[in-house]
């Protein structure tokens, strides 16, 4: 076995492919995902303004508005027409039409109406100026309404001085609502997966293509099947270790992303995510039969894991053919748990469910690994020496 | 075919039987495009998660707070599951992943409201599950909002204000909210109109370099050059254009997949939308055979057009908007297809306006389909002289 582990130890080294997998990948993917969504929250998206009113009541809830994080004035049309130009145009991303006799119902006492009209390619843009507007209609609203009181029943006030009842809210695990600290923890998650799976891919493709393409020895699994496969794990490992911490460690604390876990524990919850990836990519390599075709059969997947792993749609609420298409996938449970502990501070037992799962299915992916590896993978790398031997 | 055989239709039918005969070609043509518009098309299909599990946490339990309890209860998006007796409880649960967030009364509630002690109500969502923390804190609030209104109600009308003014009182302004071409807020039209069409670019990507890559890769290129008597675009030409059929033809359902059996929004014209998802192919193609022009080997160009495809989903910008990213990060989502093709999208299908708006959108497609000519001769060289590096 430690035969094996020593030459796999060189021949992975030496192949740029696969080390690009194991390097390129956990270093450099992560960040750059990072980057991109780092700014966290959507903030001063334009908004263009009718006012048929043009009173004091009017412009100070444009004003009010404007002050708003999420919303930015760019500027008053003078009517619908021109207002939905500059949406068109992509200057403005929602308008707010304030209709005439807006102060005059005010002063009426009856309730006055404006429209916010949201483009709605991106909901996050559309989120940021409803909470403005609701924002800004609740405090507008107790502002005039105390006034109104005061002019009714003078006294009255006194009552009710203020607000009666206070309303607080509280985002857990992210606490910033940032959209970086919502998709990033589990996006590494499936980094980690989808790099372990596309190594050892790869590496069943080389065995196929032989010595003369790769250089590759086909030989290589000669002692037993499971000891190779053993052996290969532990020396993957090895080569991964490093970038398993950067990436489950680093990368948070550089990109500060919720971390109220403990290490130790995130890594031992890890230990099953990772083997049960080899599990998964013995069984792949089933399916290669050259090495880069591992590009074009697995790098779309990554959408599918990501998309079952209910950070997009919650695993509750999904189709049962789905549920249990991604009750098998070990990302799903790693990103589940991962993000719990990483996130929201839960300890290895608060999340036994997902660990034992991911155990689980450890067991059975290797057991389909093995399978592929024994009747699939050998006879033909066997029946391909056996050619070349005889030509 | 026959040895010797020359010209555009001999490559071409050659290209024809390499991808029937290959079984990768049509799990990366077919099988993988179809399986994902299927997959995204029925994953996103209810629109939006309804009755996400949550706890209440009533610290108070009278009357008033139970009336809270029943109201929060019989909102559409919220499923009360859990009854938690402490703070400490309804974290656990949320730890456990068994909650999504929780509503918190505090003690003596009531009579602290009553005597005007201002209590406070306090609500806690689980913000790293985006959607169903979303989805809570909007139904938390609303509640939380209607119970200080029927308290103010009660307030105002104490103080003798009848009963017809009192909802002017109540609520001097309010500003309604209009989401123009998607008014249910159907998370289905917003991820599917730019997950589906990214797929479709990543496995355009992969195919060409992959097809491209081949013949060098195992030396045929210098045959496939000879076919086309040394012409490296009649030799792209007929190996791509069986390929582009096929895409194509793909591509035309994608849309009638989202536009015709999904419902999703097309308030614009079919022609343009077709028009934009044909100039989309070629784009893809183009770009595609830029990377292998630029990087003629086969695993490092496959390993660019993997690594485009797959950031593509988050920086050609389908959830994060472009002017929010740090400005180097914005200038990226202009180098892929897709950006264009969901710009597109917006204009022509979700908003339907005027295709002049959209100009810019289509002029980008042409540089991308155009992009290839500038080094087709760097890959004549390597058809050449194959290597294969692993």
């Amino acid at each position: 076995m430690f035969d094996v582990y020593c030459r796999e130890f060189k021949l992975v080294t030496h192949d740029v492919g696969i080390m690009l997998f194991f390097i390129f990948l956990p270093f450099v993917y992560p960040i750059i995902y990072s980057l991109i969504y780092n700014p966290e929250l959507v903030k001063e998206v334009p908004l263009v303004i009718v006012d048929h009113d043009r009173t004091p009541l009017s412009r100070e809830l444009v004003r009010k508005i404007d002050a708003c994080d999420q919303a930015h004035v760019i500027g008053y049309a003078a009517d619908l027409n021109e207002a939905r130009h500059a949406v068109n145009s992509h200057k403005a991303y929602g308008i707010l039409e304030i209709p005439e006799g807006f102060a005059r119902k005010n002063g009426r006492m009856e309730t006055a109406n404006a429209v916010l009209y949201g483009e709605m390619s991106l909901l996050l843009r559309y989120k940021g100026f409803l909470i403005a507007t609701t924002n800004v209609m609740q405090d507008f609203s107790t502002e005039l309404m105390t006034a109104k009181i005061d002019d009714i029943a003078p006294l009255a006030e006194t009552v009710m001085s203020g607000d009666p009842l206070p309303i607080d809210n509280v985002s857990m695990g992210n606490i910033r609502s940032g959209f970086d600290s919502f998709i990033m923890p589990g996006v590494l998650i499936l980094i980690l997966q989808q790099c372990i799976i596309l190594a050892v891919g790869m590496a069943g493709g080389a065995r196929h293509e032989g010595a003369r393409l790769t250089g590759y020895d086909p030989v290589n699994s000669a002692p037993s099947v499971l000891l190779t496969m053993i052996a290969q794990t532990l020396c993957y490992i090895t080569i991964l270790i490093v970038p398993v911490i950067f990436m489950l460690h680093f990368v948070p604390l550089i990109f500060r992303f919720p971390m109220a876990g403990n290490t130790l524990e995130i890594f031992a919850f890890i230990l099953p995510l990772v083997l049960a990836s080899f599990g998964v990519g013995f069984t792949f390599q089933a399916l290669v039969t050259e090495r880069e075709s591992v590009f074009v059969l697995w790098v779309v997947t990554s959408l599918i894991f990501l998309l079952l792993s209910g950070l997009i749609w919650p695993l509750y609420d999904m189709w049962p053919a789905w549920r249990a298409l991604a009750d098998i996938c070990p990302s799903t449970w790693g990103v589940e748990g991962y993000i719990k502990m990483n996130a929201n501070g839960a300890s290895l037992s608060q999340v036994g469910i997902p660990y034992r799962n991911l155990w689980i299915l450890t067991a059975v992916w290797w057991v389909a690994g093995y399978c592929a590896r024994r009747w699939v993978v050998r006879p033909a790398t066997s029946a391909r020496t056996g050619n070349r031997q005889a030509v | 075919m026959k040895i010797g055989d020359r010209g555009v239709k001999a490559i071409m039918l050659r290209s024809m039987v390499q991808i029937v005969r290959r079984p990768v070609y049509w799990t990366g043509f077919l099988m993988l495009p179809l399986f994902l518009f299927l997959f995204i098309g029925s994953m996103l299909d209810k629109g939006l998660p309804t009755r996400v599990p949550a706890a209440i946490v009533d610290r108070d339990g009278s009357a008033l707070s139970r009336g809270i309890t029943q109201d929060l209860g019989g909102m559409q998006m919220v499923n009360l599951t859990h009854c938690a007796q402490s703070f400490s409880e309804a974290r656990h649960l949320m730890q456990k992943g068994d909650i999504y967030g929780f509503f918190l009364i505090p003690e003596n509630f009531q009579a602290d409201l009553l005597a005007g002690r201002k209590p406070v109500i306090t609500f806690y969502t689980n913000m790293t599950y985006y959607v169903p923390g979303t989805m809570l804190f909007k139904t938390f609030k609303s509640t939380a909002v209607y119970a200080k209104a029927g308290i103010a109600k009660n307030v105002v009308q104490s103080v003798g204000i009848d009963a017809e003014n009192l909802a002017s009182v109540m609520m001097p302004i309010n500003i309604a909210a209009r989401p123009i071409g998607n008014p249910q807020l159907n998370y289905g039209i917003y991820l599917g109109n730019s997950f589906i069409p990214c797929v479709l670019q990543l496995m355009i990507m992969l195919m060409t370099v992959f097809s491209i890559g081949q013949e060098i890769k195992y030396g045929t290129s210098v045959h496939l050059l000879k076919m086309a008597d040394g012409s490296i675009f009649k030799a792209m030409f007929a190996k791509l254009f069986p390929q582009t059929v096929i895409w194509v033809v793909v591509a035309f359902f994608m849309t009638s997949w989202l536009y015709r059996f999904n419902h999703f929004p097309m308030n614009g014209s079919w022609g343009w939308m077709l028009l934009s998802e044909l100039m989309f192919v070629l784009a893809c193609q183009g770009f595609a055979i830029f990377v292998i022009c630029v990087l003629p080997n086969l695993r490092f160009s496959l390993s660019v057009c993997a690594l485009l495809g797959i950031l593509s989903f988050s920086i050609a910008a389908f959830s994060f908007p472009v002017p929010s990213m740090y400005t180097g990060m914005q200038l990226f989502s202009y180098l892929v297809p897709i950006r264009y093709n969901f710009l597109i999208y917006v204009d022509q299908a979700l908003n339907g306006i005027d295709i002049t708006y959209s100009k810019w959108w289509f002029i980008a497609y042409i540089i991308f389909m155009l992009l290839p000519f500038t080094l087709l001769w760097r890959l004549k060289k390597y058809m050449q002289h194959p290597v294969y590096v692993p």
